[in-house]
């Protein structure tokens, strides 16, 4: 399974590409909304997009809501991972087309529960 | 305008806040200890913010004593021992980490907020004193402040998130 990391920290975006990895992804890291939608574009369109809401360029909110437009991205499933905890805020991503939302701080199992709701937990060789 | 910080937050609150962050980040079983005394001593060294713009206006910063950055560093993007994180790495994670404790306090602050881009550099101007709540803390012995301080006017708002 592919996964798309997309955070403005290298920090996080390595954080989170490690734990993805050791459940058994191949990842790709963007640091902002647009770089990942020039990764989807060249073609390598991932299973899983972790997505940070605040970023330059492209927020996590326009990224959403760019690769729910294109019909060929459909079947990507969009995780935010993000500071943003306010109710109204989770309402607007989901509504956007997010699938799920994990708040940060996270631990690797917050993210392998989120992953075992959506189906999305790699079964091991 | 809205009540001071001093109203809706207390030093026991931040430092809860600041320990889960640490737990989650930096490690598991890393300790953030708060620091001793009602009066934080100041920390020498490179401190990353993040603005909260709503009912309450202000930044959120964190300090970190600067023989601590790059063990912080380390810790956080798991490097080995001997590695040295450029400075590139240390401006990354201590952005992040402001980040991420401006998030969770801006969770605990009343009506909808907005959070910026978080920035590095020399921490900004300490505001009024009622209107700031300082905590200090140590982590593998190494100083940490973080101050959560209002503005006198609406911060600089640098994010690219759509207005309500």
């Amino acid at each position: 399974m592919r996964a798309l990391v997309i955070d403005d920290s290298r920090a996080m975006r390595r954080i989170v590409a490690s734990i993805l990895e050791g459940f058994g992804y191949e990842t790709r890291p963007a640091g902002h909304g647009r770089e990942a939608l020039d990764v989807l574009e060249e073609g390598w369109v991932p299973d899983l997009a972790c997505i940070d809401w605040n970023m330059p360029v492209m927020d996590g909110l326009q990224f959403v809501s760019a690769v729910r437009a294109v019909p060929a991205w459909r079947q990507v499933t969009l995780m935010m991972v993000t500071t943003e905890s306010e109710h109204g805020q989770i309402v607007k991503a989901l509504a956007a087309g997010a699938h799920e939302y994990v708040i940060k701080p996270f631990t690797a199992d917050a993210i392998g529960d989120k992953l075992s709701l959506l189906g999305l937990m790699p079964v091991p060789a | 305008m809205s009540a001071p910080i001093t109203a809706l937050l207390d030093g026991e609150t931040v430092t809860a806040v600041a320990g889960e962050v640490w737990s989650a980040l930096v490690g598991e079983g890393e300790l953030l200890l708060p620091g001793l005394g009602p009066v934080a001593p100041a920390v020498d060294g490179p401190s990353a913010w993040v603005t909260v713009t709503g009912p309450w206006d202000g930044v959120v910063v964190l300090t970190c004593g600067a023989s601590g950055t790059a063990d912080l560093t380390r810790s956080v993007l798991q490097l080995d021992d001997d590695e040295q994180p450029t400075a590139e790495d240390v401006d990354d994670v201590l952005r992040e980490l402001a980040n991420i404790l401006g998030g969770n306090v801006k969770s605990l602050l009343p009506g909808p907020s907005a959070l910026g881009l978080p920035e590095t550099g020399p921490a900004p101007l300490r505001a009024e004193d009622e209107d700031t709540c300082r905590v200090s803390a140590s982590w593998r012995g190494h100083d940490l402040a973080i101050t959560i301080q209002g503005a006198s006017e609406a911060p600089a708002h640098h994010t690219t998130e759509v207005p309500k």
